[in-house]
């Protein structure tokens, strides 16, 4: 169990039939996944608190006036391209930080499946089809306007 | 490793609690996602039912813990020299705090400013 899973510079690699030599190379999709799960972390981190506290707590309790409890202001936002875009990293990134956390932790309460390529495919697939829905609704639920 | 071992010390438990933060937070964007669906429909009906309200302090307890273990993390994982000298974690710590305050005000400025 570690508390922090760092990208790894996965060496070991046997080059040639002897197998004696080991080259260090970078393991670019670990890479990759290692920059989606802290950018998805840390994104989620700065902004998702005010966005459950605001649009989950104080706008459903009438605290405040939110965008998204009247349907002519939350289509007038949703329709900014830059709120779009936003909105589409907000959640892709979180969702590969998601799936990597849940991922891990099934390993750490003694699921070794979770370690195994199908789990993979499973959990970052996940990812992968939210992020997918996402630019769909994103695209076709209201159109973009830059007025 | 045994079934319980999150259970026998405090700092294997809040471990899991870290981890588990992702659910509740994947459940919320869910919701989120929903709620820009439902925008274009003509039937849009805001959420304010109470156990939405209950469902988001719940989801809010855990991504507030989510900020607070990521964040503080940070001092660990970021290392930047300016000048050539190692600029200290607990400034980098602090600077992500800032950083949160921050987005917070600006996020929070744009979802009721813009409310009519």
């Amino acid at each position: 169990m570690s508390d922090v899973h760092l990208p790894a510079m996965r060496g070991g690699r046997p080059e040639g039939p002897g197998g004696a030599e080991h080259s260090h190379k970078p393991a670019y999709a670990h890479l990759f996944w290692w920059f989606m799960f802290a950018n998805g972390g840390g994104l989620a981190a700065l902004a998702l608190p005010v966005h459950i506290l605001v649009q989950g707590i104080l706008g459903p309790l009438g605290i405040v006036l939110v965008v998204d409890q009247h349907r002519d202001t939350w289509i007038s936002i949703l329709g900014n391209p830059i709120v779009k875009l936003y909105l589409l990293v907000l959640i892709a990134l979180s969702f590969f930080h998601f799936a990597h956390r849940l991922r891990y932790l099934l390993v750490d309460f003694g699921v070794p499946a979770a370690k195994s390529t199908p789990a993979q495919v499973i959990f970052y697939g996940g990812a992968v089809v939210v992020t997918l829905v996402t630019v769909w609704i994103l695209l076709t639920t209201v159109p973009i306007s830059l007025g | 490793m045994p079934g319980g071992w999150w259970l026998r010390k405090r700092h294997y438990f809040l471990y899991v609690v870290r981890e588990f933060t992702a659910l509740p937070m994947a459940l919320w964007l869910l919701w989120l996602l929903y709620d820009i669906k439902s925008a274009g429909s003509a039937g849009f009906q805001p959420q304010r039912s109470i156990g939405f309200v209950v469902f988001s302090a719940v989801c809010l307890v855990f991504a507030m813990y989510h900020s607070y273990t990521f964040l503080k993390l940070a001092g660990v994982i970021i290392h930047l020299k300016v000048m050539d000298r190692t600029v200290p974690p607990r400034v980098i710590v602090l600077t992500m705090f800032g950083l949160w305050a921050l987005a917070s005000i600006v996020i929070g400025a744009v979802l009721i400013g813009f409310a009519r």
